[in-house]
C-alpha cells in the first residue's frame, strides 16, 4: 500500500502512460530522470541491495542517521528517488534478469549510469533491448561516453568540471586554478539527461522509432564553455578574473557589516556609475575623472573596488541591496541557505517547497529547492519520496504481470529486497 | 541526420544569455529559430570581448558566436507600430517565444502574453528573467554574477574558505536556466498536445541558481549548517589542483577500494604516503602542507595523457584540469566526433561544441549555420515567410523599423 502523503497532489499527465526504469547511481542520471518523475512519467527506480550508498547519503536530521536511515536521507526526495517507485531487485540474479527483462518489453525508456560495458555485461545493452521492446529508447550517462580512448575512466562531478576546461578558468584574479564547483556538472549533465530523454520521446511520437542515446558528462561540460573553445583556436587565452568582468567595473564582491558578508555590485553603463556615485554621496575619490569611462574604470578597477569597498563595509547588505537597486544599480547581496530559507521574494514566489514524507515520522517537514520555472497547470514539486523496495510489489504484479505468490517466492529467495541486509551497518 | 525539432518554430527576443542559449539548444536540434534584435546595436552580447581577431566586431565576439548558433536573425523595432506589427505576424506562427525583457516590458508594448495567445493559442510563451516574473525583486537589474550571489552559489560553493566569495567562470548560471528552459518548453509542448493551450513560463534565473547544487537548501533544513565555501581548501587527495609536467591534475580517492594513501602510494612510487598522519581525510588536511610536498613532485613528473591512460587502467578516478587548448585537442573528443564545425563568414570555420549526448552514434547537432549577423536574415524572413515585398521591405528600412 502507497501510504498518502500529507501534502499529496496528483501528479501531471504530461507523460502519463510512459514507463521509465532506471539503473542509477549518486547523482547525474537521478537529477535528470527525476524531472520525467516530476511530469508523471512512472520512474521505476532499480535498486540493489549490495549498493546503499545513496541511501547512505542522507544529508539526516542533525547529521543523525535515524532507525529507518535508509528512507530518510533529503537527497533522496530532492533527486534520487523523487516522485519515483522503488523497485530493489537483484538483476545480478537469474530470475531477477527475467523480470528485468518482462520489464523492459513493457517500458519506453531503459537509462543506466555504469561504466561502459557493464550493461552489455547483464545483457542489457542497447541491443539486446531493442530485441525484446523495439522501440525501446535508451540512454547511458558515463563520464566520457561509450567510445573513444577515455570511455572507461570514471569520474566525479568536480574532476569533469577540470576535465572540461571550466576548472581551469575559474579561480581569483592572478591566483592559480581552482575547483570550479562541488557538483554544478552533475546538475548540467542532469538537465541535459532531462533534455535528451524529452527528445527522444518527441522524436518517437514524430517517426516511430526508437534510439540509443549515448550522454558524456565531460562533452556536457565542455558545452558550458563554448565561448573559450572558440578563442583557443584563435590563440585567445581568457585570464582569471574570480568575480571580476572582462569589461565591467566595478564588477566584484565588496565586504559589508557582519562576519563574511558581502555584496555583490555589478555597473554596465556609465549612467549605472553616475547614480553609484550619488547614492554613495559623491565622495571625493570617486571624483576621479579616471573612473569616468568604462574602459578606464575597468583599468583601474583594483583601486576603483578597494574605495568602493570602505564605503559596503559599514553596511547591511541586504539593505544595501534594496538600495542600490531602488536607484537602478544591478547589485546582490551574496546571500547564505539560511537567508534563502527566509527570504520574502522567494516566500513570495512559492519557491521553496516543505516536504514531510509520510513514512518517516522522525525527518518531518524539510524544506527543498523547488524547480526554477513555472508552466501554469504542471506542478513540478517533491510528492513522494521513494523507500527502498516501496513499489516492489504494484510494479512487479502491473507491470511484470506477477502474481503474489511468484513475489513471495522472489522474496524467499533473496531476488527482491525491502530493506537493507542484516549486516548493512548504518552510515 | 534531420533535426529533430525541425518542425518547431522559435522565436527569440533575448537580450541576456539565458533566453539565447536556451533558443540555441532548441536550433541546435533543427527547430527553426529567428532571433530578433534591435536595429543599430543588436544582442549586447554581441559588444561582449573578446573578439575573434582581436579587434571589436559585432558579429565576432566569442560569447555571441557561441550563444547563437544555428539561428536566423532578423532586426526590428519593437517600440514602433509597424515593427510590434511584424513581430505580432512572426509570433503568430511561432510554436515557441523566448524573451528575456524586464518583467512587463512585452505586456506594455502590448506583446504580452494575452496578445500573443489572441492571435496564436498555441503559443509557448518563455518569460527568463534574474527574479522571476513577479515578487519583491521582480524588477531588480541582474546579470551573472547577481545571481551567483543571489542564488547562494557565491558564498557555498567555489571560492576558498579564507577569500572572499567567488564563483564560476563563463555565465554557468545564465546556461543552467537556459538548460531548465528546454526541459520547460518540452514540458509545455507536452501540454499543448493534450491540452490545445499553450503556456507562460515564468522562469528565474536566481531560483535556476540555487536549485543547482544540491548542497544548499535541504542541506541547511536537514543540519541548521550554512554550507559555505572552500570544501577544496587543503583537500591534496580530494579537490585541490597539482601541478604535472604539461598541465595540471585534481586527483579523488575514488577507485582505490577504501585504501586511498596504499594506492596512491603504491601508483607514485612514494612509501612515505603511508604514514599515519596521512591516514585519514582530516590527518591529510592537518598535515596537508606535507602532503603535497611528497604528492607535487611525483605528479610532476607525469604528462597528462600518460597520466590519464595508466590512472584509468587501474581503475583510479583523477581530473586532468585541462585549458580549453587541451580541451580541443583531446584525441578523446576527436574520436567521438564531439565538435561540430560551422561555417562562418566574419570568423572563418571554427569548431563548435556539441550538444554532450550523440542518438544511435550520430551526434544530432545541426551544422546548419554560424551565428546570423544583425540583420542578415531579413529579406529571407519578412518576404520570404511573411510575404512583404521588395518594396515594403525598403520602406522599413527606411523607417529603421528593420
Amino acid at each position: 500500500m502507497e501510504t498518502k502523503e500529507a501534502n499529496a497532489m496528483s501528479a501531471p499527465t504530461l507523460l502519463q502512460g510512459v514507463k521509465v526504469l532506471t539503473l542509477e547511481q549518486v547523482h547525474a542520471l537521478p537529477w535528470g530522470t527525476a524531472f520525467l518523475a516530476d511530469m508523471g512519467a512512472q520512474v521505476i527506480r532499480i535498486e540493489s541491495v549490495a549498493h546503499m550508498q545513496d541511501r547512505k547519503a542522507g544529508p539526516f536530521p542533525n547529521g543523525k542517521p535515524g532507525v529507518e536511515w535508509w528512507n530518510e536521507g533529503g537527497n533522496l526526495a530532492y533527486f534520487g528517488t523523487r516522485n519515483k517507485q522503488s523497485l530493489c531487485l537483484d538483476v545480478t540474479h537469474p530470475a531477477g534478469k527475467e523480470i528485468f527483462l518482462k520489464l523492459v518489453k513493457r517500458c519506453d525508456i531503459v537509462t543506466d549510469n555504469f561504466r561502459p560495458g557493464t550493461m552489455r555485461r547483464f545483457g542489457f545493452d542497447h541491443e539486446s533491448l531493442a530485441q525484446v521492446n523495439p522501440h525501446i529508447i535508451t540512454l547511458s550517462s558515463t563520464a566520457f561516453g561509450h567510445s573513444g580512448a577515455w570511455s572507461k575512466a570514471g569520474s566525479r562531478a568536480r574532476t569533469v568540471d577540470a576535465v572540461c576546461g571550466m576548472s581551469a578558468l575559474t579561480g581569483y584574479e592572478g591566483g592559480p586554478s581552482l575547483r570550479a564547483s562541488n557538483n554544478y556538472m552533475d546538475h548540467s549533465t542532469g538537465n541535459n539527461v532531462a533534455y535528451a530523454l524529452l527528445l527522444a520521446l518527441y522524436r518517437r511520437n514524430k517517426i516511430g522509432k526508437g534510439v540509443r542515446i549515448d550522454l558524456s558528462m565531460q562533452e556536457t561540460g565542455v558545452s558550458c564553455i563554448a565561448p573559450a573553445i572558440l578563442e583557443a583556436q584563435r590563440g585567445i587565452t581568457r585570464p582569471r578574473l574570480g568575480c571580476g568582468h572582462l569589461w565591467k567595473s566595478p564588477h566584484n564582491v565588496y565586504s559589508c557589516a557582519g562576519s563574511d558578508r558581502w555584496i555583490a555590485i555589478a555597473v554596465s553603463s556609465d549612467a549605472e556609475w553616475t547614480a553609484l556615485k550619488q547614492v554613495m554621496g559623491d565622495p571625493s575619490w570617486a571624483q576621479d575623472t579616471r573612473f569616468d569611462a568604462a574602459r578606464s574604470r575597468w583599468q583601474h578597477r583594483h583601486e576603483l573596488d578597494k574605495h568602493l569597498a570602505t564605503w559596503t563595509a559599514t553596511q547591511d547588505d541586504k539593505r544595501l541591496m534594496a538600495l542600490l537597486q531602488g536607484r537602478g544599480i544591478c547589485a546582490g547581496a551574496v546571500l547564505t541557505a539560511t537567508d534563502l530559507v527566509n527570504d520574502p521574494h522567494l516566500k513570495q514566489r512559492g519557491f521553496l517547497q516543505e516536504y514531510n514524507r509520510a513514512g518517516s515520522p522522525s525527518v518531518g517537514p524539510r524544506t527543498y529547492a523547488g524547480r526554477p520555472f513555472r508552466v501554469p497547470g504542471v506542478p513540478m514539486a517533491i510528492r513522494h519520496a521513494a523507500g527502498m523496495g516501496e513499489h516492489n510489489n504494484v510494479v512487479l504484479q502491473e507491470v511484470a504481470g506477477l502474481s503474489p505468490v511468484e513475489i513471495g517466492e522472489l522474496a524467499e529467495q533473496s531476488v527482491i529486497f525491502s530493506r537493507p541486509r542484516a549486516e548493512e551497518k548504518a552510515p | 541526420m534531420d533535426g529533430i525539432l525541425s518542425e518547431l518554430k522559435v522565436l527569440e527576443l533575448a537580450h541576456a544569455p539565458s533566453g539565447a542559449f536556451c533558443a540555441k539548444l532548441l536550433a541546435d536540434q533543427g527547430a527553426d529559430t529567428v532571433k530578433v534584435e534591435a536595429p543599430g546595436c543588436g544582442d549586447p552580447a554581441r559588444q561582449e570581448p573578446p573578439f575573434i581577431g582581436g579587434e571589436p566586431h559585432p558579429d565576432r565576439s566569442t560569447t555571441f558566436l557561441a550563444l547563437n548558433t544555428n539561428k536566423r536573425g532578423v532586426t526590428l523595432d519593437m517600440e514602433q507600430a509597424a515593427g510590434r506589427d511584424l513581430f505580432l505576424q512572426l509570433a503568430s506562427a511561432a510554436d515557441v517565444i523566448i524573451e528575456s525583457y524586464p518583467p512587463g516590458h512585452l505586456a506594455r508594448l502590448g506583446l504580452g502574453y494575452e496578445a500573443l495567445k489572441a492571435k496564436n493559442l498555441g503559443a509557448i510563451l518563455l518569460s527568463i528573467s534574474y527574479f522571476g516574473q513577479h515578487g519583491p525583486y521582480a524588477n531588480y537589474k541582474g546579470d551573472d554574477l547577481i545571481a551567483q550571489a543571489t542564488g547562494g552559489y557565491l558564498y557555498a560553493v567555489t571560492g576558498s574558505a579564507d577569500r572572499p566569495p567567488m564563483g564560476t567562470a563563463l555565465q554557468q548560471m545564465e546556461q543552467t536556466a537556459g538548460r531548465n528552459g528546454v526541459i520547460a518548453i518540452m514540458a509545455a509542448l507536452l501540454h499543448r498536445d493534450q491540452t490545445g493551450e499553450g503556456s507562460h513560463i515564468d522562469l528565474s534565473v536566481m531560483e535556476a541558481a540555487i536549485s543547482t547544487p544540491s548542497g544548499l537548501i535541504h542541506p541547511y533544513s536537514f543540519t541548521g549548517r550554512n554550507p559555505r565555501r572552500g570544501s577544496g581548501d587543503r583537500n591534496v587527495m580530494d579537490g585541490m589542483h597539482l601541478p604535472t609536467f604539461d598541465g595540471e591534475v585534481t586527483l579523488t580517492t575514488a577507485g582505490t577500494g577504501g585504501r586511498p594513501m596504499e594506492v596512491w602510494s603504491e601508483f607514485l612510487g612514494e612509501p612515505r604516503l603511508l604514514d599515519p598522519k596521512f591516514a585519514t581525510r582530516l590527518s591529510r588536511q592537518e598535515n596537508w602542507e606535507e602532503l603535497r610536498d611528497l604528492v607535487a613532485p611525483k605528479l610532476a613528473q607525469w604528462n597528462n595523457l600518460d597520466l590519464m591512460r595508466e590512472t584509468m587502467a587501474r581503475g583510479l578516478v583523477i581530473g586532468l584540469v585541462q585549458s580549453p587548448r587541451q580541451v580541443l585537442d583531446s584525441p578523446h573528443l576527436a574520436e567521438r566526433g564531439f565538435f561540430v564545425e560551422l561555417e562562418h563568414p566574419e570568423t572563418g570555420a571554427l569548431k563548435y561544441p556539441g550538444p554532450g549526448f550523440f542518438f544511435d552514434g550520430v551526434n544530432p547537432m545541426q551544422s546548419t549555420r554560424g551565428a546570423p549577423r544583425l540583420g542578415e536574415h531579413n529579406a529571407e524572413i519578412y518576404c520570404g515567410r511573411l510575404g512583404l515585398s521588395n518594396e515594403e521591405l525598403g520602406r522599413l528600412r527606411a523607417a529603421h523599423v528593420v
